[in-house]
Formats: C-alpha cells, sequence, structure tokens
C-alpha cells in the first residue's frame, strides 16, 4: 500500500506542477494532407516539395511576420495512402492534435470531400489546391480550392474548338473511375451539345483507371466520324493515349485539359504530342516573372519541371500566407485565430498568383482565368490565348 | 529453439525466470481485474493527463502510446516512456494487482448469475474505458470507431477464408453493397438531399431506424452474396478465388455506372449516426453472434465442408446450405461493417473497395489467425494501431508492416492466434481458486 | 467490317500481356498448387530492370562507344532482363515461399502479396515518384492494310510472346527438367521421394515464371512506354483470373484464357458502351466459370487447402 500513497503523491504533485507548465512556443503550424503513398505518388511528391519551398522561403527571410511580429513556421506533412479514411484520420489529427492554423490539401477529390467535412466540422480552414469536385466546397465555409472547377472548363474547351477550327462532330475519351476526368468529361459533353446540338458528341468513350491499352475505344472513335476528341487525363495517360491514337491512324486533333499541364506530358509523349492543344491554369514554356521563377528553382531542385499540382500548392500556400498576413494578430487561441484566417481567406481578392490571379466565390471558389496551350515543335508550352469566365 | 542449451543463454534464461516470478501474481487477476486497472488507468488520464504531460515535456497527451510523438522527434522518448509508465502501466498494474482478491471474488459471484449478465458487466466496463480513452481526443474516437469496423469485417472474412476454408477476395465488394445501401437508405428516408429530395420520414426518428439501415446493407449485400455462392456448389477452391475476384470488379464497375448514387464522384450526405456507442455495440453483437455461428452445428459443418466436402456430405452434411448459409452469413456482416463505415465517413466512393482494401482485409485475416474469433480481433486491432502507430514514417511504414507479416506467416503460418475457440466463460472466470472450490475439488478426488 | 478486324488486331496485342503474365502465374501454381501474388510485381520489377538495361545501352550507342542496331538492343534486353529478373523470382521464392511449403497455401499467398507491397514501396523510396519512359527502341511504322492499321510493334509483340510461349512449350515438353515439372504437378509428395529435386525445381518453375513476366515487361514497355511501381497490380490480378481460368498447371490453357481475357475486355469495350466494360466483361467470366467450373483444361479435381 506505500507505493500506492507515494504514487497518488506523485500525482498531486504533477497535477499542480503542471498547472503552470510551460506556455506554448510561437509557431504557426500549416497541415499538409498529401498522397505520398498510394495509387497517385507523383501528386504527393509534388505537393510536399513545392511545400517544402515555401518553408524554405518563410525561414530564409527569418519567419513569417504577422502584426508587427515573427512567427516561426512549422509543416506538418502527413500522408493520406490516397485513401479516403486515411485522409480523414489524418485530418483528424491535425486538427486536434497537432492543432494546426490551416490545412493545406488533400489533392485528389476521392479524399478532399470527406476530409472537408472533418475540417468543416472542427472549423478549421482548409484548402485543396487541386479537388475540381463541386461538393468538395459546397455548403461548407470553412473549405476552400485554389483551382477552377470543372464547369468552366467544359464550355472554355467546347469554346474554343468551335472558334478556332469550326468542328461540329466532338468524341470525348475519359476516365469512368476517377471523378476529375469524369466530371470534365460530362461538362464538355453538355457545353458541346448546347453549341452544336443534340448527338454532336459522336462517340463518348471511357476507360478505368490504370488501364493502359485504349485501342477499342479509340477504334470506336475512330469510326464514328468525329473531327476531333478531347482527353481530360492524366499525363501518363496522355501519352499512352496519343500514341495508340496515332498508331490506329487517327491524324486529327486532340485537346485536352489542364491535367496535361505536366512537364511529364510532353517527356512520356515525345514527338506525337507536338502541335497539340490542351487548356489549363498557367503554361509553363511561356511563363514569365515569378511563374518562371518558381518553375527554374523547382527544376533546378528536384530536377523537373513542376505539374499542376505543385504550382497550385505553391499558390494555395501563398494565399494562406496572405490570409495569415492579413489576419494582423494570431492570439495563440486557436479558434479565434483559425476564424480570422477563414475570414481572411474568403475576402481576398486578385490575389497574384503563378497560376493566376484568385478572388473567391461564396462557395469558396476562385474566379481563375483559364489558358488555352499549344504544345510547340519543339515540346515546349506556347500560350496560345487565353479564356476568362 | 536452440537458446535454451547453450551456457550464453543462462542470464537470459536467469532473467526470463526473474520475470516469470514477477509476473507470477498477475496471472491470478481475472479479466475483471484487468477492465478495472485500465478504467482506472483512463480515468487518471482524463484527470491528470495534460499537467503531466507538460511536465516530461510534451505539448499534449500522447495521442497513440506516444508512437506517433516518438517518431517524429525522438528527443522525446525519455519524457513519453515515463508518461506511458506513470499514466497506464503503474495504475492498470498496482489495480489489477492489489484488487485481486476482491475483483476475484467479484468475477465468481458474477458467474454465479447467467453468463450474461457477467459477459455484460464485462463489456460495460471495456465501453466505459474506451469511452473515456477516446475522450481524450477526436483523432482517438475516429481510430477507434475505425478499427472497431476492421474488427467486424476481419470476422467476417475470417468465417470464409477461415472456417470455410475458401480463398473469397469478394470481401470489399460485399462491404461497397451493404455501405451504398445503407446510405441510400438513410439518406432517402431521413436526410434533406439534392438527389432524392425531401425525407420521407421524420429526421428525428432517424437515430432509432438506424438500426434498420445497417440490416437493410446486410441483407443486399447477403443477396449479392448469392452471386459468388451459388457457382461456388460447383466449384471450388482455386476457381472460386476467381469467381470471387471477378465479383469485385463487378460490383466495382457496378457503383461507377450508378449514377444516381453519384458514380465514381461518390455518395455523401449521410447522417452522423455511427458514434462511438453504436459502433461498439454492433461490434461487440457482432462478437458474440458470429461466436455462437461458428461454435454452432453450423459452424462446425463449415469445418467440415473445408477439411473434406465429399466426406461431410456422405455424414449428412447438407454441404450446399452450409456452404450457402457461410457465404451470407459473412456477406451480411461485411455488409453491416461496410453501412458502419460510411456513416463514419460520411462519404463513400467506390474507389475505397478496391483490391488495396482487399490486401488490408486479408492481411488482418491472416496476421490475427484462421478459425479463430479471437485472432480476427487481435489482427484487426493490431493491424490498425500499428499502421496508425507507424503513419510518421510515410513511405517506409509500407515496407515495415509488410516486413513484420512475412515474419508472422513464416513463424506461425497460420496467423498468431489460430484454431482457438473463444470460451467466453472461461475468459470471465476469476483466476484464483476460490476456498469453496478447493474443497469442492478435495471432496470430488 | 474493318473495325471489327481492327479490334481483333487490338486483343491480340492486349491479350498476348495477359498470356504471357498468365503463363508465369500457372507455372508456379501448377508445379506448386501456390498463388504468387507478387507476380505482377516480378513482371514491373521485370519492366524496370529491362528500362535500364536499355537506357543503358542506348546511352552507349549514343555515346559511340558500341554501335549497336536498334533490335540488337532490344534482344540483349530482354535477354538480360530475363535472366536478372529470374533471380528476383529465385529470391522470393527462397524468402517468401520455401519457408512455408507445409504452411496452408493461403500462407504463402499472403507472403507473396506482401513481398509484392514490398517491391512496389522499394521502388517507390528508391527511384522516386517519377514516371519513367521507357525508350523507343523500335520506330513505330503504321501500315494500313485495307482500313485495318498494323504496326511493327504490335507484330513484334505477338510473335515474340508466340514464339516464348512455344519455347516454353517445348521445354516442360521435351527436357528432363520439364518432365520432372510435369511429374511435380501430379504428386509433389511422391515425386520427390523419386529423387526429383524439389527445391531445384521450385526454384526453375519461380524462376522461368519471372523470366517470362520480365519479358512481357519489357514488351509492355515497347507498347505502353509509361512505367510506375504500382503498374503491376491490376495487371496482376487479371492475369490471375486467367492462369485459374485456364485450367491447373495447362500451359496451352493458360495462354488460351490470357487471349481470351484480352479479347473479351477489348470487345465488351467496343460493342457495348464502354463504360459498362468491367462490369460485362467479368460478368461473362463469372458465367463461363458457373458452367465450366473447372476452367478450359484442368481437371475435376478438389483442391485442399492444406491445413
Amino acid at each position: 500500500m506505500k507505493s500506492f500513497k507515494i504514487f497518488a503523491l506523485l500525482m498531486i504533485a504533477v497535477f499542480l506542477l503542471g498547472a503552470c507548465g510551460p506556455a506554448a512556443p510561437e509557431t504557426i503550424k500549416i497541415g499538409i494532407n498529401a498522397p505520398i503513398t498510394g495509387d497517385i505518388p507523383k501528386v504527393g511528391e509534388g505537393s510536399k516539395y513545392a511545400a517544402e519551398m515555401w518553408l524554405a522561403d518563410i525561414e530564409a527571410a527569418g519567419g513569417l511576420e504577422v502584426g508587427g511580429k515573427t512567427y516561426n513556421v512549422e509543416l506538418v506533412i502527413e500522408d493520406n495512402e490516397s485513401k479516403a479514411e486515411s485522409a480523414t484520420k489524418v485530418n483528424t489529427k491535425m486538427i486536434t492534435q497537432d492543432e494546426v492554423l490551416v490545412i493545406v490539401g488533400p489533392q485528389s477529390s476521392k479524399q478532399a470531400v470527406p476530409a472537408g467535412e472533418v475540417a468543416n466540422n472542427y472549423s478549421t480552414p482548409m484548402v485543396s489546391p487541386w479537388s475540381t469536385n463541386p461538393n468538395t466546397t459546397l455548403d461548407r465555409p470553412w473549405v476552400f480550392r485554389g483551382c477552377f472547377l470543372d464547369p468552366f472548363q467544359g464550355p472554355v474547351v467546347a469554346n474554343f474548338v468551335s472558334d478556332e477550327f469550326g468542328f461540329t462532330k466532338a468524341a470525348v475519351l475519359y476516365d469512368v473511375a476517377s471523378d476529375y476526368p469524369k466530371g470534365l468529361a460530362e461538362n464538355f459533353k453538355a457545353a458541346w451539345e448546347e453549341l452544336h446540338g443534340e448527338g454532336s458528341v459522336v462517340a463518348y468513350e471511357s476507360f478505368t483507371t490504370k488501364d493502359t491499352d485504349f485501342s477499342a475505344q479509340l477504334t470506336s472513335i475512330a469510326n464514328s466520324g468525329a473531327e476531333f476528341f478531347f482527353a481530360p487525363q492524366y499525363y501518363n495517360e496522355v501519352a499512352l493515349i496519343v500514341q495508340q491514337a496515332h498508331e490506329l491512324g487517327w491524324d486529327a486533333p486532340i485537346v485536352g485539359s489542364d491535367s496535361w499541364g505536366s512537364a511529364e506530358t510532353v517527356e512520356l509523349c515525345g514527338e506525337d504530342c507536338y502541335g497539340l492543344f490542351f487548356s489549363t491554369h498557367y503554361a509553363a514554356a511561356g511563363a514569365t516573372g515569378a511563374t518562371k521563377e518558381f518553375i527554374d528553382r523547382y527544376e533546378a531542385e528536384h530536377g523537373y519541371v513542376p505539374d499542376d499540382v505543385g504550382a497550385l500548392t505553391w499558390d494555395t500556400l501563398h494565399l494562406v500566407q496572405q490570409a495569415i498576413v492579413d489576419c494582423g494578430e494570431i492570439t495563440g487561441d486557436i479558434a479565434v485565430d483559425r476564424q480570422c484566417v477563414r475570414d481572411a481567406l474568403a475576402s481576398i481578392t486578385d490575389f497574384n498568383g503563378i497560376t493566376g490571379d484568385m478572388t473567391f466565390t461564396e462557395e469558396g471558389d476562385p474566379i481563375k482565368c483559364a489558358v488555352i496551350v499549344r504544345i510547340s515543335d519543339a515540346g515546349e508550352y506556347e500560350f496560345y490565348k487565353s479564356a476568362c469566365p | 529453439m536452440a537458446e535454451s542449451t547453450n551456457n550464453s543463454s543462462a542470464g537470459r534464461k536467469g532473467l526470463s525466470v526473474r520475470l516469470g516470478k514477477a509476473w507470477e501474481p498477475f496471472t491470478k487477476v481475472p479479466l475483471l481485474g484487468w477492465l478495472l486497472g485500465i478504467l482506472v488507468a483512463v480515468a487518471l488520464e482524463q484527470l491528470v493527463g495534460t499537467p503531466l504531460a507538460h511536465l516530461v515535456g510534451l505539448s499534449k497527451i500522447p495521442v497513440l502510446f506516444g508512437f506517433v510523438i516518438v517518431l517524429k522527434q525522438p528527443v522525446l522518448l525519455p519524457g513519453t516512456l515515463l508518461y506511458i509508465l506513470l499514466i497506464y502501466l503503474l495504475p492498470v498494474g498496482l489495480v489489477a494487482r492489489l484488487g485481486a482478491a476482491l475483483t476475484n471474488k467479484l468475477a465468481a459471484r458474477l458467474l454465479q448469475s447467467p453468463l450474461w449478465v457477467s459477459a455484460i458487466v464485462h463489456v460495460g466496463l471495456l465501453y466505459a474505458s474506451l469511452h473515456m480513452w477516446a475522450d481524450i481526443s477526436d483523432y482517438r474516437d475516429l481510430v477507434l470507431r475505425l478499427t472497431l469496423i476492421a474488427i467486424i469485417l476481419t470476422l467476417s472474412l475470417n468465417i470464409v477464408n477461415g472456417y470455410m476454408g475458401e480463398f473469397s477476395c469478394s470481401h470489399p465488394g460485399f462491404m461497397a453493397l451493404g455501405a451504398y445501401a445503407a446510405s441510400a437508405f438513410t439518406v432517402i428516408f431521413f436526410v434533406e438531399d439534392k438527389v432524392f429530395g425531401s425525407p420521407l420520414l421524420p429526421p428525428a426518428l432517424g437515430p432509432f431506424l438506424f438500426p434498420l439501415a445497417l440490416i437493410f446493407g446486410g441483407v443486399i449485400s447477403a443477396l449479392g452474396a448469392l452471386l459468388v455462392a451459388i457457382p461456388s456448389f460447383r466449384t471450388r477452391g482455386d476457381y472460386l478465388a476467381i469467381i470471387s475476384l471477378a465479383f469485385l470488379f463487378i460490383v466495382k464497375s457496378l457503383i461507377e455506372n450508378l449514377e444516381i448514387l453519384g458514380g465514381p464522384r461518390g455518395f455523401m450526405s449521410q447522417p452522423d449516426w455511427a458514434n462511438l456507442p453504436t459502433v461498439f455495440i454492433w461490434c461487440m453483437g457482432s462478437i458474440w453472434i458470429i461466436n455462437n455461428f461458428v461454435s454452432s452445428t453450423l459452424g462446425k459443418s463449415l469445418n467440415a465442408v473445408r477439411d473434406e466436402e465429399t466426406a461431410a456430405n456422405a455424414m449428412t452434411v447438407n454441404t450446399r446450405r452450409t456452404k450457402m448459409v457461410g457465404f451470407q452469413f459473412a456477406a451480411f456482416w461485411a455488409g453491416v461493417a461496410g453501412g458502419l463505415f460510411a456513416h463514419v465517413m460520411r462519404y463513400v466512393n467506390p474507389g475505397s473497395f478496391g483490391i488495396q482494401k482487399l490486401a488490408e482485409m486479408l492481411a488482418m485475416v491472416y496476421f490475427g489467425g484462421l478459425n479463430s474469433v479471437v485472432g480476427s480481433i487481435v489482427g484487426a486491432v493490431g493491424f490498425n494501431l500499428l499502421s496508425e502507430a507507424l503513419r510518421p514514417l510515410e513511405l517506409f511504414k509500407w515496407i515495415i508492416i509488410p516486413l513484420l507479416l512475412i515474419l508472422v506467416m513464416l513463424y506461425r503460418p497460420t496467423g498468431l492466434i489460430a484454431f482457438r475457440e473463444f470460451d467466453i466463460a472461461n475468459l470471465l472466470k476469476p483466476k484464483r481458486k476460490s476456498e469453496e472450490e478447493v474443497e469442492h475439488a478435495i471432496a470430488t478426488d | 467490317m474493318t473495325s471489327f478486324l481492327q479490334n481483333i488486331v487490338n486483343a491480340l496485342q492486349w491479350g498476348s500481356f495477359y498470356a504471357l503474365i498468365a503463363l508465369g502465374y500457372s507455372m508456379v501454381y501448377g508445379v506448386l498448387m501456390l498463388f504468387n501474388f507478387a507476380h505482377g510485381d516480378i513482371f514491373m520489377v521485370g519492366a524496370y530492370i529491362g528500362f535500364f538495361v536499355s537506357t543503358g545501352l542506348v546511352a552507349l550507342s549514343a555515346l559511340g562507344a558500341l554501335t549497336l542496331p536498334s533490335w540488337l538492343i532490344l534482344t540483349l534486353t530482354i535477354i538480360v532482363a530475363m535472366f536478372l529478373t529470374s533471380f528476383v523470382g529465385m529470391l522470393v521464392e527462397r524468402i517468401g515461399y520455401r519457408p512455408l511449403r507445409g504452411a496452408p497455401r493461403a500462407s504463402a499467398a499472403i507472403t507473396g502479396l506482401m513481398i509484392g507491397i514490398i517491391l512496389e514501396t522499394g521502388n517507390l523510396a528508391l527511384l522516386g515518384a517519377q514516371r519513367v519512359s521507357f525508350p523507343a527502341l523500335i520506330e513505330s511504322v503504321t501500315y494500313n492494310i485495307g482500313g485495318v492499321f498494323v504496326t511493327n510493334k504490335k507484330v513484334l509483340i505477338v510473335v515474340v510472346s508466340l514464339l516464348l510461349m512455344f519455347a516454353l512449350h517445348q521445354f516442360v515438353q521435351r527436357t528432363k527438367w520439364g518432365m520432372a515439372m510435369r511429374a511435380m504437378a501430379v504428386d509433389f509428395v511422391v515425386v520427390p521421394l523419386m529423387g526429383v529435386p524439389l527445391n531445384t525445381i521450385a526454384a526453375l518453375t519461380f524462376a522461368l515464371g519471372s523470366g517470362l513476366a520480365a519479358a512481357a515487361g519489357i514488351l509492355f514497355g515497347v507498347a505502353y512506354p509509361v512505367l510506375d511501381p504500382y503498374m503491376g497490380i491490376l495487371f496482376g490480378w487479371k492475369a490471375f483470373v486467367a492462369a485459374i481460368l485456364g485450367g491447373r498447371g495447362s500451359i496451352l490453357g493458360a495462354a488460351l484464357a490470357g487471349f481470351l481475357l484480352g479479347f473479351i475486355e477489348i470487345f465488351v469495350a467496343a460493342i457495348f458502351p464502354s463504360t459498362l466494360r468491367d462490369l460485362i466483361a467479368y460478368s461473362i467470366i463469372l458465367l463461363i466459370l458457373t458452367f465450366r467450373p473447372h476452367g478450359f483444361f484442368g481437371e475435376a479435381y478438389s483442391a485442399k487447402l492444406r491445413l
């Protein structure tokens, strides 16, 4: 029984001492929820590298100055394994355990939709740089995104092709199991049919994530009489789709979306992709100013030109940074600070990012311009024209 | 093991003897005593956890026994160890040891009433501890709920892969069916939704009818299981593996094409009804029912079908019916787990029920042990905690976990705790023979 | 009509990959009665080894150190990669399967699954998440035969696959080792007692299967030049379906089932709305198994889980 008494005494001592424990250090924590393992490790890597570059900038400046006081910034980078349940666990952990001020990520909608629910429930601002699903931000005042939505990009492509080539018959090839291509394909189809009437999309073909052979679908497209086809796919699939289309005798244009905007598209695809058009957030080759600076630095550090994910994460972090600075004061009471950052985010206007200027709508979606890019005969992305909402 | 023969291991042997001696009094502690100890520990954490954490240099209570903290900042190891020792190990040990006399008596008293009374007392204590433990942080709460769901899933997969001895790959498919069916049920009846319009029933009724939604999910999933069970009459073993795999692909593709349920974009706005008590009750219920099932005649006939189908048939076991019931029963529970999962996440997506999920479920079953209810619980809890604790290692987590599993397979090819019956009465009984029992034993000699 | 013929050409190419990988599965399955779930990832490793070998050779040629025509580079790549990958296969057998020979078959399958995850993650950790582009070893030439487009790559893939299958068939039917493997497939309890070295045969089986997977990986790189660490998973599981569908230990069966799977996937996508492809394609597989419960060439036997 003696040991028990000692133990009890110890506990009381702890309680008394703990009451006057050390105050929390002056650090601002920002959570990064990224798919470092799982289906899309490349996306996770891009987010992580962009975030680390941003942190290096902050550290080089000696910290983040808010309201005349300088704070250290700490990134809490967590892996969501590209799984929905993992993404919610990560968000819950970052919000309740690490007490991050704001969360950047998750990238793909499969994770961002459920993770946004968590962030919204805990009144923590979250900005997904890459998720295009409307549900991510719908009815969630605390959730924002750094990219434009599918309903905007679909018509941009449809209008561009109609104006530029005067085509009337379109075909679409997309990944039915993936949220982003499917949404974009549907929006494009709707926009095209509005322009050219019912049935003007003559082939609407799909495949499943991780497929590598599209010959059956491409054969159907080639025989449908379409004058071009739209492939809102990721860069690894783009290379395969374009090459296989050419091998099946297809020589009409192929048009893409912002997911083509990775340096790897051309690297993997080679000459087959030269001369094709796609819509995107930013054009790496024609880039000037801050955009070019970012691309050059990223390439110097990691050996390749950043994807749109990297660029969007970079922009999102600067957006968050501006919101924190706009906030004016970090009180140390995390709930108050989160509210303050959210309000600051919502009221940002004309943010000048490397992927374009942004202003948030009521829903937390940015109003951004898209650009049409042509892949030049030297394999570079050339600015062709821009389309604003 | 060769170590017990040579001299160099003498010291280790001495140590193990000493450890065994130190451990000996604890062998007399009944389950009730341990549960009480844990309850005291978590209560203590509630009271003095935060100040103690500050004292040992941590900014917060270590959320998962310190793994997450220590792997990120190894400097905090001593503080974390001290915390674990003071909050968990010492109180549990002390209460269990000192209260052993009392708890033994209590356990004996409880056993005099029907078994279920004792079981409910134990489960109640367990819930109280878990509740307090999860109360510290919502992260714990979420991990705990998902772990409890994983227990149901592992148990149900064990029915097919362990008790029935088939290699089934269709479980993520069953889970998906249950998840979507239960979600559709709750959303149509109780939630204002864009696709399905206004709720058909007053939402206030919802939480009471939530079990119905889960059962509906389970039934749909059991119906889906017919697609696998019927071909299994003529096919065995390896062909069944690919039938079940084909089933998985079919279900995933089906949901992707069901636009009304969101297709690949996923299905959301499920109400938030799968809280800790609900998930806990369903989990305990599933353990109880599945345990009864596998120890019933029907469960034994599953084993008979596994070991020798022809002989089982000759011995009047209706093999068709047995397989059918086995599959549907397992699918039902997978569906219930899916329904709970959907309401914990409040969002489902067909991509969540693919090959990745299958590998995870198989890992849990074989890690814990085939043909064993306890094994499934150990497997699910172990795998989930491990995978949460090693999260800071990012990429290397997925090298360490498979390596561990390979080691388990090499040294215990059927899993950690395989082929063991889950004897509830034995688990709950007092560990020290009371005087009456001793007298009784003498009298019968 | 042309689109029908075109799809036959497409399906021949696509089926070749399933067939080659299914053969590797089927070898291990036939001789040792084991599911080698690491096989899809061995395919991935083979493709990566092929990538390094061919990139190295191309670089050497570019430097002028040695002048090799591209067909020779391809042949060398296939030979070297098959050789190296077969060691990976033997390693997998030694670590994951041999210690578990007396254990339930499913346990060995789980070990294989885990080795597969380690191979994927290891690749990710070593090479990073960057996808790699397989060097274009042959200039793609497209022939238009009455509206049907055939490339030299497609012809090459189908021909090389058929050659490899034929070689394997000859090996198994004509050589002493092949005879030992066939004997083992009949009975792996008694046959070792008659002096056939079980461990050697098991290693040989894995080596052969992995070699074929490596060849498939390189041909895959030629046809679909984008490699990533997770490329083998889905492919592996689908080839597993083909291997079992073919019937136990039947080389012809596995090859035919591989082609069949390729044809089903291509034609379902071509005829039905392609969103329903997996739904319909695998329902067909389910139906086939309902009416032919032992695959195409498998005997009606009762596979026991040796518990």
